[in-house]
């Protein structure tokens, strides 16, 4: 059986106004399903927009698809259910007062009954160690605590494409480390949009970089884009 | 001194707070108006306005910290109305039959007797309430969905503007508009053009979050309802009968 790829760009080109300079630039690529890919690139160099426009929340032409389903207005919920999406603040996206409540929301508003949802939602949070944490209000956690629950509320659905915005910032080298060990041991396809490219590197070989809203290199030789940042 | 903002919510642990949510929401809206509604200017308006909060501090269990701190925010807030003493001594009383000093001090006092009555029934009624409660509360009370919704957040998003806050007001403290008189004067005016963006900024990430998870959208009742039993209907009678009092006070029934 032919799977379709877990995401696709196909010369992609954003522009925040009609008339100005775009942000992201004919870009294309494909992501396999299962695929891991860390999506690099300066800061201002459109890795967050591409992201944004993966799940619609930025317009585009060109064309964009997710595990087959074009992005467009219409396709914005049933592309969304497809996705988890982990933004590049976690106090952005948890929007409920306990952690529990967060990381369940998105099984509960899929119909799940409570019970199940809450017991789907606890089981994602012990699988990122957070699962003591569940009862907690939201602000009394650490960012690298509430960034597991942020990415526990986008794994609890099983979604098959993982979308992360600089999952890494502002963590302390242990938990980057964990992070990365947590993420290299799922099966579903992720993008990781960073510039920390030891981090990119423990978790997938593929890496496409972004400059000035292109795609400049997509490979697997971090030496490479390296390079291009005048590192070496 | 003062209590987190978030760490109020939900520190009250006085039989009040094992009531459903919805039964403190409606019980401290009536207390509330009760204490508002009951004249300031009469002995026994006097006595149920400070019967009424007592009573409603302590059955929520508000903390004496917490209690304290409203307290202060309170006399904060209403003292200075006393200021106008002066002006109000020399003019006309629009507010009590009286002349002289005891009329002028007629406005300020019922300002603050209410007002102080208000803080801390508003405070204590809060105290009862964890961001949870307050949801479902709502829900169950018929209030627009998109209003429960908003209020929800905007509560459970403070936190994080007031930390913004704090970093700002120490970023501008730091590059040198800290000590006091003109330079203070110029940090204080100088905040919200730097708070203003950094907050809209945030407010637009947020609004991404919202849109992507499908918060709009989503019946916030899936995280489910507590019924209302004999103790809440008890206790919401009652405030209802305290109203009723201070209604009768206030408009010379009795």
């Amino acid at each position: 059986m032919n799977v379709a790829p877990a995401l696709t760009f196909d010369r992609v080109t954003v522009r925040y106004e009609r008339g100005t300079a775009p942000v992201l630039e004919d870009v294309t690529f494909s992501l396999a399903a299962g695929e891991r890919a860390a999506l690099v690139g300066l800061n201002g160099s459109g890795k967050t927009t591409l992201l944004m426009a993966a799940v619609g929340l930025v317009g585009h032409e060109g064309e964009i698809r997710v595990c087959g389903t074009p992005v467009g207005r219409r396709t914005a919920a049933e592309v969304r259910e497809k996705v988890g999406f982990l933004f590049n603040v976690p106090e952005d996206q948890l929007l409920f007062p306990r952690v529990i409540e967060d990381a369940a929301f998105g099984v509960l508003r899929r119909g799940v009954e409570r019970k199940e949802a809450y017991s789907r939602a606890a089981a994602a949070l012990d699988g990122l160690g957070v699962g003591k944490l569940a009862e907690w209000p939201l602000h009394h956690l650490s960012h690298g605590q509430k960034q597991r629950v942020a990415l526990a509320g986008a794994l609890v659905t099983a979604p098959p494409l993982l979308l992360l915005d600089e999952p890494s910032a502002s963590l302390d080298p242990p938990g980057k480390q964990a992070l990365a060990r947590l993420l290299g041991g799922l099966s579903t396809a992720m993008l990781i949009a960073t510039h920390d490219l030891e981090f990119a590197a423990r978790i997938g070989r593929r890496f496409i970089a972004l400059d000035g809203g292109r795609v400049i290199y997509d490979g697997e030789d971090p030496g490479a884009i390296k390079r291009t940042w005048a590192m070496d | 001194m003062w209590t987190s903002w978030h760490d109020i919510w939900g520190s009250g642990r006085g039989p009040a707070a094992r009531l459903a949510p919805q039964s403190r929401i409606l019980a401290g809206t009536i207390v509330f108006a009760a204490c508002l509604t009951a004249p300031a200017l009469s002995a026994p308006g006097v006595a149920l306005i400070a019967a009424t909060t007592a009573a409603w501090v302590a059955a929520c269990g508000l903390p004496v910290r917490t209690a304290r701190s409203f307290a202060l925010l309170g006399l904060a807030m209403f003292l200075p109305y006393f200021l106008l003493l002066p002006l109000l001594v020399k003019g006309p009383s629009v507010t009590s039959p009286g002349t002289g000093w005891a009329g002028a001090l007629a406005a300020p006092w019922d300002i603050l007797l209410h007002g102080m009555a208000g803080v801390l029934v508003a405070g204590a009624t809060i105290s009862t309430l964890t961001g949870s409660d307050l949801r479902s509360g709502l829900l169950a009370l018929p209030v627009p969905r998109v209003f429960t919704a908003i209020l929800v957040q905007i509560i459970h998003q403070t936190s994080a503007l007031l930390a913004e806050t704090k970093r700002v007001a120490a970023a501008i403290a730091v590059r040198g508009a800290s000590g006091s008189g003109r330079a203070a004067l110029r940090a204080l005016t100088s905040l919200p053009r730097v708070w203003l963006p950094r907050i809209v900024d945030r407010a637009d990430r947020l609004a991404a979050a919202m849109e992507f998870r499908g918060y709009a959208e989503a019946d916030l009742r899936v995280f489910g309802q507590r019924a209302v039993g004999a103790a809440d209907a008890g206790v919401i009678a009652l405030a209802v009968a305290v109203m009723a009092l201070a209604a009768a006070l206030r408009w010379r029934w009795l």
